[in-house]
Order: C-alpha cells, then structure tokens, then sequence
C-alpha cells in the first residue's frame, strides 16, 4: 500500500492507504477526523466537502493518494480551540442546521466561498451554495448564516 | 458558555445547545462510531423485481481475505425468529399477514431486496465479498403496478396469501352519503393519482451491534426515532429478553419517519454480531437508501363529490388503493388515518371511504413526514378543481366551506371536534398578504406578455396532538412520560424518551424546564438516547410539542414543589413562602435568605435529615396531552411557468401557521420551511422510479432529484396564536404540516397558472417535462 504525507489541519499526517481509498475514507477512518461526513458517496450532495490547496473539494471523490503532497482544512481545522470562527458562530446565531449531518459540508463550502467574495449577494450565497443538499431546513437558515458573516466580515 | 438573558425562554428563539458541537464536527453519528474488533457489513442485493432463488453461492466470497463470514437468509433464518416488520406486528394493520424471512430465502421481491450479508474486516473487502457471491435467480413475472396487483392472475409475491391484497376491501361511511349525492345540485368525478417518493435523510440508516457474550446483552448503536422501539424489535426478531437489549442513539442525521423501529437490514446486522461474537458496523450508502431503505405515498384516489352549485361541498365519496411496495410496514395502516382526516376543517356533511392496499414488486412503503397526507391533496384539489368548474376564487370556496368556529366545537363527520381551529382566520390572513386583487391584475398584464404566473393556496389540520377524547383507544402512546431529578452540582436533568434527529428538543425542552423550575437555561441537560435511561416515547406524529413539551412543563413544576418542600426544612420557612429565581431558592421577597439549588441539592444528598424528610429530589412525570388541539394553516404560492421549458419559479412562498403557542420560534419556522422544502421537491422534482417492469430508475442523486438553494424562495411565516386550550399547554406540533399542505399549494398555483391553456391537473408530481406535456394535450383539447 502507498505510503502518503498529507498535511491536514496544519499538521504532517502520514498513512499507507489502498489505491482505492477515497479521501474521506482515509480522514474519518486513519485520522479519527469523524466531522467530515460521507452522504451520497457520487459527488452530488457536498456532505463531504473539505478545503484541499485553497478550493473546495469533495473528499468522496477525491482519493487519498491524490492528496498526498496537499494540504487539507476539514471542519475540525476552523476551530481547534473550540472557539467558533466567525461563520460558525453567525451560523449559530442564525440558527442554520437542524440534524447537523450536511452541516460540515456546508460549513466548508461556504468558508472557501466567502474568503474568496466577500461581498457576495444572497443570489450569489445560494448559487454558491447549490452544490450542497441539506434535506433540513429548506436554506434559508443557512443563507442567513452566510449573509451575517459576510455583513460582519465588511464591518471588521 | 455564557448564560441567555431572557424574561422567559419559552417564546424566544433561544440559541440552540446542539449547534457548538455540530458546527464544529463534533457531532457524534452511528459512522464515527468505532469499537475494538469491529467488522463491516455489505449486503448482496437483488437486481431483479420478482425472482425464485435457486441457488446461493458463496464459496469465493468467503474464500476472499479480509472476508469474515457470509450469511444468506437462510442462514440468518436459523438464528433469528420469523415474522412480519416489527414496528406492524406492534401496531397492527389488520389484514392477512404474509410471511417472509429477514433476507431472501426462497426468493427476492424488488430491485435491491437483500439475499445475504457478507461481514468482513472493513467495508471495502465486504463489497468486494458480495460481488462474488453468486446467486441463481429465476425470473417470476413482476407486479409492478397497483393495477397488475388487483388482478386475480397476478403472481402473488407472498405464498401464504394466494394474491397480492395485503389491506383487504373496507368501505365505512359517515352521515346520509346516497341521500347526499342523490340531492346535490351536481356530482363531480375525478382520478387523482399521488406519485411515489421518500424520506431521503442525509444520513442514511445506520447500526453498529455489539453482542457481549458474557453478559448475554445485545447493545445497538443505531440511528433511530426511538431507541425503546428499536429495542422492541431487536427483541422480537432476535428471540432476547428486552432486557437483554441496550439501543443507544447519538447524533441522527434526520429521518423523516424512515428510522422507526428496526429494519431487515438491522436485525440482520444484530444477528450477525451476535453469531460471530464481535461488533458489526452496517451504514447504508445513497444507493441502498434510495433503493431499499422504503419509499412513500403511491396512492391513486377514484372521487366522487357532491357539490350544491354555490359552491357547497356536500359529500365526498373516495376509494383509495395504496401501492405497499414489497413488504408491508406503514402502507395498510395508513388508510384508516386518511379516512379519519378527510373531512379536514370543512364543514363536510357525508363521507364514503373504501381502502385496499396491494403488495407490488416494489420497496416498501414507509411512513414519510404526514404519512396519510394525500387526503389533503385530495381534499384541496377536489376544491380547486370544483372552484374552477364553479367560477369561485380558491379563497372564496374555502372560506365557504370551513366549518365555523363556534361553542361547542364543529364535529369533523368523522368523529373528532375541530376546537380550537383557525382556518377561517389562516384563510383571511393569507389573502389579505398576497393581495389577491393586486396580483390578478398584474397575472393578466404579465400573460398579455406572454409570461404565466400562478396563486395558489391549501389549508390543512394536522392532529399534533389532536382534540382530547375519552372514547379513543388508550395505546401505549396516549401518556408522555419524564424523569427529571435535581444533581448534585445544581444542574436539572430530564430524561426523556424523544430521540431527536434535527428537532432542537435538547434546546427547546431545556427552555421550558428552565422557566417552570427556575434556573438558567444552561443549568438544563436533556438526555436522550439510552434505553436503559429513558422512559418509553417516540419522536414523530408531530407529538413532543404537546407532549413533552407538556410533561417537561409538569414535571419541572412537581420537581419545583419537591425541592421546596425541602428547602423549607433547611431555610425554616414555610415552602409556601418560597421561591426559586434564577437557579436560586429564597423566602418570597428577602433577596438575603437565597441560597442555591447546588446547595440545596447536596445538603439532601448528605442523609443527615430526619426519616420524614424527602431528600429524593427527582420525579417520574406523565402527561396526557391536556386539552390537546390542532396545528393548521394555510399557505400560498406564486409561482410562474415558463412553457417553452416547463420549469417552474417559485416566486413567493406565504405560510399563516396556527401551531398555538411558540416554544421557540426559530425552531418552529426551522420545522415549516423544511416541510414546504419537502413538499416543493416532491412536486417539482422528486420521484422514486420505477419502469413497467419493477426495474428502479432512481438509486442516485443523478436520477432522484432534490431541491437546492436555488429551487426553494424564502418562506415567509406569519404565526396566529388564536385559542389556548389548556391551562398551561398550548404548544402544538408543527413538524409535518409544511410537507402536507405544500404539494397541493404548488399544484394548485401551477394550475392557475396554466389556466389559459385549459390545464386540470390531477396529479402531484410536475417535473418540467410533464408541464410541457400538460399543455400539449389541453391545447389537443
């Protein structure tokens, strides 16, 4: 089995994983990182979606041996001291989720997206945000999560 | 954490305690569970609709590395014992009961029907396993329709029955129905068909099973909406002494009524661990959940309504046949339920109702959010349709036709009072925020334009918990029961045997707790999830509203009254004259004399009281439901059509929503938009296929389609709290109410939208194709 060095969440992880194992596999499974979640396993529902070198990537498929070299944020990473970050803390006050099963993914989406349009619209949130399903909450509680950090984001 | 400032938490839309953990990855799902020693399972599975077994195969399977066990069905027949779905045995549907085994023995009944389980040492060398066991079918002629079920030639898919009628013929009727239709000015006849379509949790169902041999108990780690139900199942099948089994619930990736009891696979999973001594680890992938998991609401309903020609609906008479899919659970159950809700509000003088259901080859029909919901969309076609025929506003039929609110309550001509429902009120509300007038004039100017925008609106009840009645059967269900107990460390903690899988009840309990006994709203915990712990309940039917939110009201309060009656003895006051504020106990009015619940708690926990003095600071409550009630409203949207494409654009969505008084709002709007979310995909998009014969069409997120951001608007909600009932419990469930009104509101605004062309619509499911379709055949005429 291949041998891979994966830096995820700032730190250097090795493993030696099959050929096959996708990159969900490999954080959930050899990492005991359980926060990414695995929902349709085809690339549709971004329940898994983690940050690879910058963008927004789904770990179902994506394989472990494709990672190695990058460097991984999953959901674990946005808040290592157990202090909300900024999204997750407008997410909260807006009470965005309900099961909390595609909340990672899209916590994760959403963290790409902002830092790279800052100022985006609700038009340009929900577009970005059209790759995630979440069987919940019908969006709107998780579009206004987005908005609050944006508007508290531009007021610094 | 800092604490809330609120007067009351009750009412506010406190933040939610589940949302830390689950924003941050720490939520704790069936997948995250790992034990020492634990192996995977994959099933086999059939890819045929209606095939005898011949033969099973698995020497290489078994042969393979890393492959464990491979168990068929008729090795799990061995060792667990046969019967019908747990949950049905439990509940009872009436009706011949077919006999079947927990996997495929003698032969398989729909595409995805489970033949054998192999058990391996991770998942991936179980899949591996499966795709080298090697099984033998032979081909049966498939049943793959509710038509091919009702004819006597069909090949029965159950031995023991000799046909496919799973809900044999009933017919009741309510009031004078041929004196009705003889009088009535006119009769309309209509065929209304409900389309087949499912829960689709995004978590699959899931089970870890740990048999420990020593102590002969059974633990199950499972994703479910009652861990007791699930227990009682594992039970059952498994041939154990309840007592022998723990089912243990985390974090529950939603449901929507999928995850009630024990399914086939679970017990399977359970039997297997308990076979091979070791833990065993089942998670459905998207693909068995969209094909095997079950799936919904295939229902066809022939109408006849009798209708005076002002618009008054006299009588309706319905028959309904109920495609059950493969193995009974919810699908003979249902009818009694849609005939009891027919009536709806409405005044309704005469109802005939006739049921069969039909086994088809097919997955199995399951319980989805309002399981008997399609007399709603019967109900509020049948008045669109009607109105049309009639040249009435929807509004204006609906408001005719609903049953006043007066003292005593209007009876439904089912039996149950409509006390306490607002729809009149729903109704008025509704079309005073949309501006009927306004929007027809600006609907006239846009179709002169070439553009084809739509209203339409439904109302709906929902018995969440329904009236009090005395002369109903008192089931295990008709009393909701709590443990709360005051810790040493001053925290309250209630045990409460809801399982929540996205509705707050950590949160919402914890807030009406807080205000009755007088703590912070963090000095709350609410356990969940241990049937070791908690007392018996589910979570569904739109009841813990009502009835936990009631019983943690009650039982806060007698926990209240027990640690006064202590207190007294170390404050040497009367209880009479004290008070708890603010996690504190004090004489009524002397700020100084305050002194802690912490305090209290662990001086009665020092036994240095008198033998007469309780120092048990805990209570076992139960609660009835109180007065009850109904949830209701009524919803409208505006929709627009484009009829070069058939895509429809949900412009604005207005629910007015009587669930009487908000526990936190937040929540309860959380619950409707999901609904209406729900039922907007049904309508629009979601569909569980199946070709004429039996081969599904729809195992992934490619073929089942699911709204997005960009397919569902902003909901606007406006709450009336119109008549408390209840002394001191007028929260009522609203879980369910968005996913049975939403599918008649959007077909009702697509039909007006589609007006000009001459479209009636007697159907629910209007993918963009089929709109197109619609138009085509109006304008053949």
């Amino acid at each position: 089995m291949p041998d891979i060095t994966v830096s995820v969440n700032g730190a250097a992880r090795t493993g030696s994983v099959e050929a096959r194992k996708t990159l969900a596999d490999f954080l959930r499974e050899d990492l005991d990182l359980t926060g990414t979640h695995v929902g349709c396993e085809h690339g549709v529902c971004g329940a898994c979606t983690v940050i690879v070198d910058g963008r927004p990537t789904r770990s179902c498929l994506m394989l472990a041996v494709q990672a190695a070299g990058s460097e991984v944020t999953t959901i674990e990473g946005l808040a290592p001291d157990g202090t909300l970050g900024a999204l997750q803390q407008a997410m909260w006050d807006s009470h965005s989720f309900q099961c909390g099963f595609c909340t990672p993914g899209f916590v994760m989406q959403a963290t790409a997206f902002l830092s790279a349009h800052p100022d985006a619209d609700e038009q340009q949130i929900r577009e970005a945000l059209s790759g995630n399903i979440c069987r919940c909450t019908g969006y709107q509680s998780i579009i206004d999560g987005v908005l609050l950090a944006a508007e508290r984001g531009r007021q610094g | 954490m800092a604490q809330i400032a609120a007067e009351r938490y009750t009412g506010a839309s406190i933040k939610r305690s589940e949302d830390p953990r689950i924003l941050t990855g720490g939520g704790r799902y069936v997948d995250d569970i790992k034990l020492p020693g634990m192996l995977h399972a994959a099933f086999v599975r059939s890819p045929l609709p209606h095939a005898r077994v011949a033969a099973v195969d698995v020497t290489a399977a078994q042969a393979l590395p890393g492959v464990v066990a491979v168990l068929t069905g008729a090795d799990l027949a061995a060792i667990t014992i046969p019967g019908p779905d747990p949950l049905l045995a439990m509940m009872g549907g009436g009706g011949p009961m077919p006999e079947y085994s927990l996997l495929a023995t003698d032969k398989v009944r729909f595409v995805g029907d489970p033949v054998a389980v192999v058990i391996a040492d991770s998942r991936y060398l179980a899949e591996d396993g499966c795709d080298l066991v090697e099984v033998s079918y032979e081909d049966l002629p498939p049943v793959a329709s509710a038509a091919v079920a009702l004819d006597a030639g069909s090949t029965p898919l159950f031995a023991n029955l000799g046909d496919n009628i799973v809900g044999p013929h009933k017919r009741n009727e309510f009031g004078d129905v041929a004196g009705t239709f003889a009088a009535a000015d006119r009769v309309s006849e209509f065929r209304i068909d409900v389309h087949r379509h499912q829960n689709v949790p995004m978590e699959g169902r899931a089970c870890v099973a740990s048999h420990d041999a020593g102590s002969g108990v059974l633990t199950v780690y499972a994703a479910t909406q009652s861990v007791h139900v699930t227990r009682l199942g594992v039970a059952m099948r498994l041939g154990i002494e309840p007592d022998k089994v723990r089912v243990l619930a985390g974090d529950i990736g939603g449901s929507f009524g999928l995850k009630i009891g024990a399914s086939r696979e679970e017990l399977a999973v359970a039997a297997a661990s308990r076979a091979l001594g070791r833990p065993v680890k089942w998670v459905e992938d998207r693909g068995e959940n969209l094909t095997a998991s079950g799936q919904a609401r295939e229902e066809s309903f022939d109408v006849r309504a009798a209708v005076s020609d002002d618009g008054d609906l006299l009588g309706l008479d319905v028959k309904v046949v109920v495609d059950t899919g493969a193995y009974p659970v919810m699908g003979t159950m249902v009818p009694s339920i849609m005939e009891a809700m027919l009536p709806g509000p409405y005044k309704l003088g005469a109802l005939g109702f006739e049921s069969m259901a039909v086994a088809t080859n097919k997955a199995s029909y399951v319980a989805y959010r309002g399981p008997w919901a399609s007399e709603t969309f019967v109900r509020e076609r049948v008045l669109d349709l009607l109105a049309s025929d009639l040249g009435l506003d929807p509004v204006a039929i609906r408001l005719r036709n609903a049953a006043p609110r007066t003292d005593p309550p209007a009876t439904m001509i089912t039996g149950r009072p409509l006390v306490g429902v607002t729809t009149t009120e729903s109704l008025e509300r509704v079309a005073e925020l949309v501006d009927f007038p306004a929007f027809r004039r600006r609907q006239a100017d846009l179709r002169a334009r070439g553009r084809y925008l739509g209203i339409g609106l439904a109302t709906f009840i929902e018995a969440a918990p329904g009236p009090r009645s005395s002369d109903e059967p008192q089931g295990p269900m008709a009393l909701e029961s709590m443990r709360l107990r005051l810790e040493n460390d001053g925290i309250v903690t209630l045990f409460t045997g809801q399982m929540p899988h996205g509705q707050s009840h950590q949160t919402t309990l914890a807030q009406i707790a807080a205000d009755e006994f007088g703590v912070p709203f963090e000095q709350v915990r609410v356990v969940v999830g241990d049937s070791d712990v908690v007392p018996f309940g589910l979570t569904g039917g739109s009841r813990s509203a009502t009835m936990t939110g009631g019983v943690a009201l009650h039982g806060a309060r007698q926990l209240k009254v027990k640690v006064l009656d202590f207190a007294s003895h170390l404050m040497e006051a009367s209880a009479r004259d004290l008070e708890i504020t603010d996690g504190k106990v004090l004489v009524r009015g002397d700020p100084a004399s305050a002194i802690t619940v912490e305090e209290v708690a662990r001086q009665a926990a020092t036994g240095q009281f008198a033998a007469d003095v309780d120092t048990n600071l805990a209570v076992e409550a139960t609660f009835d439901g109180g007065e009850g009630g109904w949830s209701g409203g009524t919803h409208c949207a505006i929709i627009e059509v484009d009829v070069e494409t058939g895509l429809v654009n949900v412009e604005r969505y207005v629910a007015v929503e009587d669930c009487g008084a908000l526990i936190n709002p937040a929540v309860v709007e959380g619950q409707i938009r999901g609904g209406v979310a729900q039922g907007i995909g049904a309508v629009l998009l979601e569909r569980s296929a199946y070709d004429e014969d039996g081969n599904y069409q729809s195992a992934t997120f490619m073929d089942y389609l699911l709204p997005t951001a960009c397919d569902i608007p902003r909901i606007e909600i406006e709450h009336l709290e119109t008549v408390p009932l209840d002394a001191d419990v007028n929260f009522r469930g609203v879980g369910e109410g968005g996913m049975i009104v939403a599918p008649p509101t959007m077909v009702s605004a697509i039909e007006d939208a589609l007006a000009p062309f001459g479209v009636r619509i007697y159907e629910q499911h209007l993918p963009p194709a089929r709109i197109l379709e619609l138009i085509e055949a109006a304008g053949r005429g």
